[in-house]
């Protein structure tokens, strides 16, 4: 069990990675990650709400008609989503009106709806929890290391503080325009997967004949 | 016969270089003509190898380069004599102290001038590409081919004569790993490798890739000169600004005009495509599509007309002299691997190229050139354009065997 | 009872939706007041950032800036048409939404032909009035937006009491090209704000960003440089404040204003 519980954390980061591998919730990684502030603070709702939707919709697996179960496990979610949207408007206002729509649009993110659909049903809430936090947390890797690259070459900061001096402040860096624009995310995200699997080459799809 | 520099000891299999075999064969083939024969059992072989196709596209540009050249001198001192700065660079200071006047009628002057800017733009565009393709080509084990040559020489004709050396590593770089090497190396890219490169700079550093003090090699901040394209000009003033403005036709045919280093001229880009077209390594189906699709849809806005936008009154016999329309068309949407491969295939390619073009220059306030976009777009549909043929040959052939 | 009944389907979808719906509910209702708090604050500190009594870079906490805003300025709303004050208005100005003003039936009308895309207009509009020392009016903030070349910019302009001399720009919501027209957020571009005047000596508006470097205010008095290699977006600006400055905009609020304190 214990092993167990590991790999269902631990797993999700590199062997089983929800936007490198099954490329799922790109849409939001492409939107939010042009800071490190709404990406962490993305990062962290997305996590927090995977986690918990699959707490409850594990709690009622054995109670939820399969005719209903997607519109059942949906509706948890979302209400999971506008609470924590909620929370983001009244305790970090700022971060929250940047990230404006997209934290609503966790509503769609298919990691939730896979995870709860694929993994809470079969499992007991609280390695359903544990995978919840993982998934999440392989989602914020990925949006972490995006944010990273696209905050320090796009405008030479890193959470808001000013790293590499750039020219309109005076300095030397001239920020890479192309960083802030969402395209950036598909290059980081495609190199960072071309790692990925050149590294764990298993990963790699076989062709469809 | 045991010669100690038998290259077959030095770099073959199991021996102490083998890693470095590519750039072995890549040395053996371009400078002799290697002995070996084919061993195996297929014995097509066609005079026109990869080297020679790419060698004609090098011809091919050769006017497009020498009048670049000679055009960046050429701005430069043309806009110094009417006011303009010298620029405070490196290349100024060269200039002055080989001792030639700042004069556009003067040919050699201009032409060394343009020449310092030039000359650095593609040595760093080689030296970065091409190490970077050795290096793929040392990691997976293949032989090192002349695809980049043609990047070589197309990259640095398509940017800004004053953009920064840097700038041009990192546009190569981005090119030849995102564009070429992610997909598999030459002849497996989905987008033209040099243009992807352009497209990435445009993107990343607008500020020294658009705009109107890029053009030229010289300060034009001040009163007096403009250093604004003439497709920026029509694209605020319309056929108006370009029928009063300092620029003739004839001008911006020949090239005479301000703009990214090659594609000034339309002249030397049509010479090319004889070049192209004559030993049928260019294909004019594209190149007619290309015309079709621009006289369709400049006709189509010329008609429609706007009260708000001027661009839209542009025809197009002045569409086709400005900005990158005609290099593009020529080098660029020929492109044999990015571009559609069924005969049919290629007219709707190129129409489409043409079509866009037009669009993207006239109905999108935010980028006043379309050639790039149109072409890159287009690359995206070239696989999807072939498909359509063939399922439509399918269909029809189908249709003749059930009748 | 049969998991697959009608009964216990029904029955369990309307329990999930109550607890959902009581969830939901309670958050929205339990953080209400904090947000309302937030989304003021954020207004009152771009007003600030707009005067210049106040800048990003000075970092100054929450409660610094709201004991500024407290003292020193205070929500004003006129009439937009004929530039009176309203005296008694029906809603807080605080949290006024002037775009959902315009959007309604009662409180919004159609906008007077403009550049700047602007399809309708509030009836009645929020200002703002800074104070000085004494008490008098120093400075007056108007709300202005408009079309760029992606998006439709939101900013501030503040004016000296004699309506005319630019105090300070401040635009806090945009979605122009990063490092092209997105460069209004620059400090530096800011900075050549002050001092230039809004209107010519005919009371016509007549402040707009140039191609180009304009100088001093003392020598272009009209211009502002333009944002480099954003021709559209500076275009916006200009447009944007012809028309807020014009009489489908604030200029007879302004006018009344300048009879009442001359």
């Amino acid at each position: 069990m214990a092993t167990n519980m590991k790999s269902t954390l631990f797993d999700p980061l590199f062997e089983n990675n929800p936007i490198a591998l099954q490329v799922l919730g790109i849409c939001s990684a492409l939107a939010v990650t042009t800071k490190m502030e709404t990406a962490l603070v993305m990062a962290a709702a997305v996590t927090l709400v995977t986690a918990c939707s699959n707490f409850a919709v594990s709690l009622l697996r054995n109670m939820i008609p399969s005719s209903i179960r997607i519109i059942v496990q949906l509706t948890i979610i979302a209400s999971l989503v506008i609470v924590a949207d909620q929370v983001l408007k009244a305790y970090v206002y700022d971060i929250s009106k940047q990230l404006s729509v997209f934290v609503g649009l966790i509503i769609t993110n298919c990691i939730l709806m896979g995870r709860a659909e694929g993994f809470a049903m079969q499992n007991p809430p609280v390695l359903s929890f544990v995978d919840g936090i993982g998934n999440g947390l392989g989602y914020s890797m990925v949006l972490v290391c995006v944010a990273f690259i696209r905050e320090l070459l796009g405008s030479g900061k890193l959470l808001g503080h000013s790293l590499i001096p750039t020219v309109n402040e005076g300095g030397w860096y001239q920020p890479n325009g192309l960083m802030v624009t969402s395209a950036a995310a598909f290059f980081i995200i495609g190199i960072f997967i071309w790692a990925l699997r050149s590294w764990k080459p298993y990963q790699i799809e076989s062709d469809e004949a | 016969m045991s010669n100690p520099l038998d290259p077959e000891k030095l770099f073959g299999k199991g021996a102490p270089l083998e890693r470095l075999y590519p750039l072995f064969e890549a040395t053996e083939t371009i400078v002799l003509t290697p002995g070996k024969v084919t061993r195996g059992a297929s014995h097509v072989r066609d005079a026109l190898d990869l080297k020679r196709m790419m060698i004609t596209v090098v011809v091919a540009l050769v006017p497009a380069i020498l009048f670049g050249i000679y055009n960046i001198g050429y701005q430069a001192h043309w806009a110094i004599e009417h006011g303009a700065e010298p620029l405070d660079t490196w290349q100024t200071q060269l200039f002055q102290l080989i001792g030639l006047q700042l004069r556009s009628d003067s040919i050699l002057s201009c032409f060394t001038h343009g020449l310092l800017y030039y000359l650095p733009v593609m040595i760093v565009t080689g030296a970065i590409g091409g190490n970077l393709e050795a290096l793929f080509a040392i990691i997976r084990k293949h032989e090192i081919n002349e695809g980049f040559l043609v990047t070589w020489m197309l990259f640095p004709l398509i940017l800004p004569p004053t953009i920064p050396l840097w700038q041009v590593g990192l546009g190569i770089a981005f090119a030849v790993i995102i564009a070429k090497e992610i997909f598999g190396g030459t002849g497996m890219n989905i987008l033209n490798v040099a243009l992807a490169g352009r497209a990435f700079l445009f993107f990343a550093y607008p500020a020294q890739m658009s705009g109107d003090k890029v053009w030229i090699a010289a300060d034009t901040r001040v009163d007096g000169v403009s250093g604004a394209t003439a497709l920026a000009n029509a694209a605020v003033g319309g056929l108006q600004a370009l029928q009063t403005g300092t620029v003739t036709w004839w001008d911006a045919f020949l090239g005479f005009i301000p703009g990214s280093v090659g594609e000034t001229s339309t002249l030397a880009a049509l010479l090319g495509a004889v070049v192209l077209i004559a030993t049928g390594v260019g294909s004019w189906r594209i190149m007619a599509g290309v015309v079709l699709g621009t006289i369709f849809s400049s006709g189509l806005l010329n008609l429609i007309g706007s009260s708000t936008n001027a661009f839209f009154d542009v025809p197009f016999w002045w569409h086709m002299v400005l900005g990158g329309w005609a290099f593009g068309m020529v080098f660029m949407a020929t492109d044999p691997v990015s571009a559609a491969h069924s005969l049919t295939g290629k007219y709707v390619y190129g129409f489409f190229i043409g079509l866009l073009v037009v669009l993207i220059r006239v109905v999108n306030p935010a980028y006043p050139e379309g050639m790039m976009l149109a072409i890159l777009f287009m690359n995206l549909f070239a696989a999807f354009i072939d498909y359509w043929i063939v399922q439509a040959n399918i269909k029809r052939r189908a249709a003749r065997y059930a009748a | 009872m049969q998991r697959d009944s009608v009964t216990y389907i029904v029955g369990f979808a309307a329990v999930v939706c109550i607890v959902c719906g009581l969830m939901v509910s309670s958050a929205a209702v339990a953080l209400k007041t904090q947000q309302t708090a937030n989304a003021a604050f954020d207004k009152q500190r771009n007003v600030l950032y707009a005067t210049g009594l106040a800048s990003p870079a000075a970092g100054l906490s929450r409660e610094q800036l709201e004991t500024i805003y407290d003292e020193r300025v205070k929500p004003v709303v006129i009439d937009l048409k004929s530039g009176d004050v309203v005296d008694s208005p029906s809603f807080d100005p605080a949290t006024y939404d002037m775009d959902k003003a315009a959007d309604g039936a009662d409180t919004g009308m159609p906008a007077p032909e403009n550049s700047s895309s602007i399809q309708r207009l509030p009836k009645e509009a929020v200002i703002y009035q800074v104070t000085g020392e004494g008490g008098e009016v120093e400075m007056i903030v108007l709300p202005i937006k408009g079309y760029g070349l992606w998006s439709t910019l939101y900013g501030f302009l503040a004016l000296d009491k004699d309506t005319t001399t630019v105090r300070g720009i401040t635009y806090y919501k945009h979605g122009e090209t990063p490092g092209l027209g997105g460069e209004v957020d620059n400090p530096n571009w800011k900075a050549k704000w002050p001092g230039r005047k809004a209107y010519n000596d005919q009371w016509q508006p007549a402040l707009q960003v140039i191609k180009g470097q304009a100088g001093p205010p003392s020598s272009a008095p009209h211009q502002v440089d333009g944002l480099s290699g954003a021709s559209i977006t500076s275009r916006g600006v200009s447009n944007m404040l012809h028309f807020w400055l014009g009489d489908g905009g604030f200029a007879p609020y302004l006018a009344k204003f300048r009879e009442q304190h001359s």
